[in-house]
């Protein structure tokens, strides 16, 4: 009976050493493999990193977070740089990929070598990495949807695209020609690409306005909203209503007219904080949790009555940002086992 | 019969048929119907360009190898720099100017200091240190997008009768350009080294100073450019400069400046920075798709450098 008891003790004790081994993630290193850094909204997302991950690894939930960028924006550069990563021992790599297929062969390679692979904003498409996409395209269409809640007569709308080739471009696209299709009473006069540059925007909008009949509403990609409505003015026109990409410079023209004329649009965008939720659920794969591999992260929508609280908590000239908790990253994994 | 052999011998009047034939192409479409709104949104965006070609224009001039990568990079640091310092305050505008123009010494002395002392061919020092440039720019700035102040968005963007005034004032700084390049003996000097080095200083033109000072000149236009099209478009961003690399070689080139140096063409640039914009606009008035456009702008500008350049094989 003793001895029984004894080796029932054992034997718990043992369980809980592995579930506890299991459990821990303080001794693991997570780093961020990110390819670009000449935007505000990467400028965002590292310090949105840096906010988040730095006081984790002081209480001890990890052993570090660092974040690497490649220099060039280049699939080889960064290709080597996860090679690096695994060498030097990370349990954990988050990244933010130069290409969607392109980085599959460094990908599984470090998966091979046991190191768990999340990707967030620019994904992969290695099945043996986790994928927290956005819903492209269902951002696009749900400028479509607004505007036609807006506007049920319908109307002229100038399409402004981003990076021509990039896959967000494609989809945020896609998405808004689906919205006008099944939504006849709009149509495209116009489609131009601004590289979600508000400079780009502004000088693409201006070459094609000339040649376009009144414009009713501009469907955007967000960073292109001020650079738009600052062509508008420049060749003397009304202004359209315009949707916004939660940039400061944005939101604060958008207060502007709000304040001088009562005008009325939509902002949407990705939080680039999203960085800190696929630091937490890296996190939450190492300490042994069943994540699925596909995870779709939420938009941040600011909309008329909500535009003032969303523009205090933006830093002048940066982008509308939440950075996520641990309980956040639970709750988007819970959303997608449903 | 002389006179039509004479101007054809103008290689700089290329790039104006190009521009005005791409203007009438693109009115043509939409039947008539906004042409001057794009003519002065041409001009408009158009002297940005001229501003950073004519640098990279007196650096081509200087020869083979010579050339300025690290405008782009100058753009965005001046620009930050200088909506830093202004703090959107009316009253710092000089004094932000000055910090812009500070901004493109330092970068033109850098770059200089790279070619000379580490003997660094200029298209590898220029694209070397505008890395390091733009993060120095990356973390002065933090990525963060500053207004300018009022009084300098509203010169930038100001308009006379539909003619742009920072076009006007930029058409002056050109024609003085002109004057420095034909009629100085710095602008001489650039053209005599760029036809043979050797010579020109077997002539006794003290080469490395004039390389010294060309390369500086090119920095500050590109602080000038950033400056100005900061006012312009509502602030510095990190990504402003990005369209100059390929633009500014662009221009000089289709404005009938020879690659290979010696033989600078300061009208030229007016016509070719016109005809970029206009391309653009025609293409996506065309309603082309992304890739098609690529294709098209490639194909056009190669048949107006060829163009140009075979009038001047034949002379």
């Amino acid at each position: 009976m003793l001895k029984r008891t004894f080796a029932c003790a054992v034997a718990a004790a043992a369980l809980f050493a592995a579930s506890h081994a299991i459990a821990d993630t303080k001794d693991k290193k997570i780093a961020l493999s990110n390819n670009y850094a000449g935007n505000s909204w990467r400028q965002a997302m590292l310090r949105s990193w840096d906010k988040v991950t730095k006081p984790a690894v002081e209480a001890g939930i990890v052993a570090a977070a660092d974040p690497f960028t490649t220099a060039e924006n280049q699939v080889t550069e960064q290709a080597a740089q996860i090679q690096n990563l695994v060498l030097q021992g990370y349990n954990a790599i988050v990244l933010n990929a130069a290409s969607p297929d392109a980085l599959n062969g460094a990908v599984k390679e470090a998966c091979d070598a046991g190191v768990v692979v999340v990707s967030f904003d620019g994904i992969v498409t290695e099945p043996c990495a986790w994928r927290i996409a956005v819903d492209f395209k269902q951002m696009g269409k749900d400028e479509v949807l607004y505007l036609k809640d807006k506007m049920p007569q319908g109307g002229n709308l100038l399409e402004i695209r981003g990076l021509a080739g990039v896959f967000v471009d494609d989809e945020i696209s896609k998405g808004i020609h689906e919205g006008v299709a099944e939504n006849p009473q709009f149509k495209i006069v116009g489609s131009v690409h601004g590289d979600w540059d508000q400079a780009k925007a502004q000088a693409a909008v201006a070459g094609i306005l000339p040649s376009l009949p009144e414009i009713a509403a501009v469907v955007t990609q967000g960073g292109d909203g001020y650079g738009a409505a600052q062509a508008f003015k420049a060749a003397g026109r009304p202004t359209p209503l315009i949707i916004m990409g939660n940039r400061e410079d944005e939101l604060k023209w958008w207060k502007e007219q709000k304040d001088a004329n009562g005008y009325e649009t939509m902002s949407v965008s990705i939080a680039p904080g999203v960085s800190t939720l696929a630091f937490w659920v890296a996190q939450m794969i190492l300490d042994g949790k069943d994540v699925p591999k596909d995870l779709v992260v939420p938009f941040l929508r600011i909309d008329q009555d909500n535009l003032e609280q969303n523009l205090a908590n933006t830093e002048a000239g940066g982008v509308a940002n939440v950075e996520y908790t641990a309980e956040d990253a639970q709750k988007v994994v819970d959303a997608a086992k449903k | 019969m002389t006179m039509l052999r004479r101007i054809a011998d103008k290689p700089w009047l290329w790039s104006f048929v190009a521009a005005f034939a791409t203007w009438l192409a693109t009115i043509a479409f939409t039947g008539g119907q906004g042409g001057e709104q794009l003519l002065t949104a041409a001009f408009t965006f158009a002297t940005f360009f001229v501003i950073v070609g004519i640098g990279q224009m007196f650096v081509i001039t200087l020869g083979p190898g010579n050339v300025d990568l690290s405008i782009p990079a100058t753009i965005t640091l001046a620009g930050s720099v200088a909506m830093k310092v202004a703090d959107t305050q009316d009253s710092m505008i000089l004094l932000s100017l000055v910090a812009a123009l500070a901004c493109g010494l330092a970068v033109g002395v850098f770059n200089y200091a790279l070619i000379l002392i580490l003997r660094i061919p200029p298209i590898i020092a220029t694209l070397s240190s505008s890395f390091v440039v733009l993060s120095t720019a990356i973390a002065y700035g933090r990525g963060l997008r500053i207004k300018p102040p009022p009084m300098l968005a509203d010169f930038t963007t100001a308009q006379v009768a539909g003619v742009p005034v920072l076009a006007i004032c930029v058409a002056f700084l050109a024609a003085v350009m002109g004057v420095v390049l034909h009629r100085t003996v710095y602008g001489r000097s650039v053209i005599a080294i760029g036809q043979n080095q050797r010579a020109a200083a077997l002539a006794g033109i003290k080469v490395e100073r004039i390389r010294f000072m060309t390369y500086v000149l090119s920095a500050m236009l590109a602080a000038l450019c950033g400056y100005l099209f900061s006012g312009f478009s509502g602030g510095s961003s990190l990504s402003m400069g990005e369209q100059y690399l390929l633009a500014s070689i662009a221009v000089v080139v289709i404005g009938g400046t020879s690659v290979a140096g010696g033989n600078a063409n300061l009208p030229g640039l007016w016509g070719a920075a016109l005809f970029l914009f206009l391309v653009q606009s025609m293409l996506n008035t065309y309603q082309l798709s992304a890739g098609l456009r690529y294709l098209a702008t490639g194909l056009i500008i190669i048949a107006v450098i060829v163009l140009a350049g075979g009038e001047k094989a034949r002379r």
